[in-house]
């Protein structure tokens, strides 16, 4: 049996993505924190240590550390790394910036949504499956139970 | 985002390319950010280090100075990855300094301040209480919103050039009186602050805020700029912090209700046991470290007199090395003055224009690191390569010297 929950959020930049869900509870940062040639988490305090954000829907309450983090964020994207998509509690502006970058270089979309209730928080977890369609400001998580 | 008829110009191509580049990321993070219009700034503050920019920020600088790009606003810059007068003596090797070398030219073809200092406020770049910047360096901005009275928000690198190549900023977050207001509240219950009780104090607020802009009661009168720069910088370094109302001191909070406008807000003791649990926290190995690093944020020249004091007559012992980071001004101001002999003589040695934390620490072969930077501590563990010894000055100084 799959179980579906929706949850509506502010769409800060637009796009559609799927994949699977990679969720800290954690203040997260890209800074020092995902070393970009490879996408995996090396941030010892973040509760990803060692998963790798390629591909992934990336869920975290609000960013943390050095404002270099849109220039790790664009270079985790040039080489192909980058997260399906990011959703935070807070809205992120170093996300958000190094996302206009990696459209801008590089022609990738990646889209961010924020404030989101914070149930949404609560239920999803890493290995969910999520569709992002910002269009509908629309965070779709199915998992199978 | 409502942007003027100037500004619609701008980004349609009428001032040229890399304007409209720089329009084009400020439009859309500007409107992603929820801003309603852009303001003009003061003075821009930039990042342009290798180890954090990577091949892709290269590219974003280059791609603004070949097009034409001009800094339309007085605009420093943050510390480089190497040492840019003696990388060779600390042993960078020459492809990893080329790097940095094409992130210096670009930023020189821009028109840029060559400052190269995350203190550039105690050297080169003063803005007075009430105006607004753009600066990025996440302690910068803790210290403008609280010791100046200026206003900014935390930019990010990329959003940092495109501000000071139109002379704009988002206006958002910091900039808005509303935003503010502090949130919550820290009293400090420590009797007579050491250097590391300061920078555990400010780690803790960092981490405990949250996203509430903290107010912070309890310190000594007698606190310095210093103390705060390094308070500030540890709680940057914690959490999403981009300023905190010192009480007494940050213009406008003289108490905590004006701090707050007049609400109620949750205080929270930091005593010595809090502090504890962040120097356990920080604290991550004992072993012999490989190399002191002094200076996350850069230290000023009174800092260094400080530091000779504390080094007169001591040596290092072997198969440790002492780095002392600052800005190339207050580098100049201690070879002239002398105390740059005091610390030398010693054996440990001052580097300016570059940081530990933005510096190849792992590749010049450095294992353990021995700081009172929290700061530091926090960036290096959080990328796992080094380990951290976090100790307050007289013990590490009591520890390799004899």
């Amino acid at each position: 049996m799959t179980k579906v929950l929706y949850f509506k959020g502010r769409v800060l930049l637009e796009g559609r993505a799927k994949g699977e869900a990679l969720v800290s509870r954690r203040a997260f940062t890209f800074a020092h924190g995902v070393e970009p040639s490879t996408g995996v988490v090396t941030d010892v305090r973040s509760d990803l240590l060692g998963e790798s954000v390629r591909e992934k829907v990336l869920f975290f309450p609000f960013g943390k550390g050095s404002t270099t983090g849109a220039a790790w964020f664009l270079e985790t994207v040039r080489v192909g790394n980058g997260p399906a998509a990011v959703l935070t509690q807070t809205a992120e502006t170093m996300v958000v910036t190094g996302a206009v970058l990696g459209e801008m270089l590089y022609g990738r979309r990646i889209p961010v949504m924020a404030d989101f209730p914070s149930t949404m928080a609560e239920v999803v977890r890493t290995g969910d499956l999520v569709t992002v369609e910002t269009k509908d400001r629309q965070v779709t998580v199915s998992r199978g139970e | 985002m409502y942007l003027s008829p100037e500004q619609e110009r701008t980004l349609s191509g009428e001032r040229g390319e890399a304007k409209e580049l720089a329009m084009t990321i400020l439009a859309k993070v500007g409107e992603a950010l929820g801003a309603d219009s852009l303001v003009p700034i003061k003075s821009a503050h930039v990042l342009a280090h290798y180890s954090s920019l990577h091949e892709a920020g290269i590219e974003v600088l280059e791609k603004f100075s070949s097009s034409g790009g001009r800094f339309a606003v007085p605009t420093t810059v943050d510390p480089a990855s190497v040492d840019l007068e003696n990388w060779k003596s600390f042993g960078i090797p020459e492809e990893y300094a080329e790097k940095q070398f094409r992130l210096c030219a670009a930023f020189a073809r821009l028109g840029g301040i060559p400052c190269w200092s995350c203190a550039q406020y105690q050297v080169c770049n003063f803005p007075k209480a009430g105006e607004t910047v753009a600066w990025a360096e996440s302690n910068s901005v803790v210290f403008a919103n609280s010791l100046i009275g200026c206003r900014t928000n935390k930019i990010t690198s990329g959003l940092d050039i495109a501000c000071a190549i139109t002379g704009l900023t988002p206006r958002f977050g910091m900039l808005l009186d509303e935003n503010r207001r502090a949130q919550v509240a820290f009293r400090s219950t420590i009797d007579r602050p050491t250097d590391l009780d300061y920078r555990s104090l400010g780690y803790y607020i960092g981490r405990h805020a949250g996203s509430r802009v903290p107010g912070l009661d309890g310190l000594p009168r007698n606190v310095s700029s210093d103390e705060l720069k390094h308070l500030g910088a540890a709680a940057a370094a914690g959490g999403p912090v981009t300023m905190i109302h010192y009480v007494g001191i940050t213009p406008g909070s003289e108490s905590l209700k004006s701090a707050s406008g007049g609400e109620r807000v949750e205080t929270l003791d930091v005593g010595r046991k809090e502090l504890d649990e962040v120097e356990a926290d920080l604290n991550q190995s004992e072993e012999k470290p490989d190399l002191v690093a002094l200076g996350v944020p850069h230290l000023s020249a009174s800092e260094l007199g400080q530091l000779a004091k504390l080094l007169d007559g001591k040596k290092l012992k072997g198969g440790t090395r002492m780095y002392a980071y600052t800005s190339s001004q207050a580098f100049d101001f201690v070879k002239r003055s002398g105390i740059m002999l005091d610390i030398e003589r010693s054996g440990a040695r001052l580097t300016h224009s570059t940081d530990a934390e933005i510096s190849p620490l792992k590749k010049l072969g450095f294992d353990v690191v021995m700081t009172n930077s929290a700061k530091l501590a926090e960036i290096v563990s959080s990328e796992g390569e080094v380990k951290i010894r976090y100790k307050q000055i007289a013990e590490i100084v009591e520890e390799v010297t004899s």
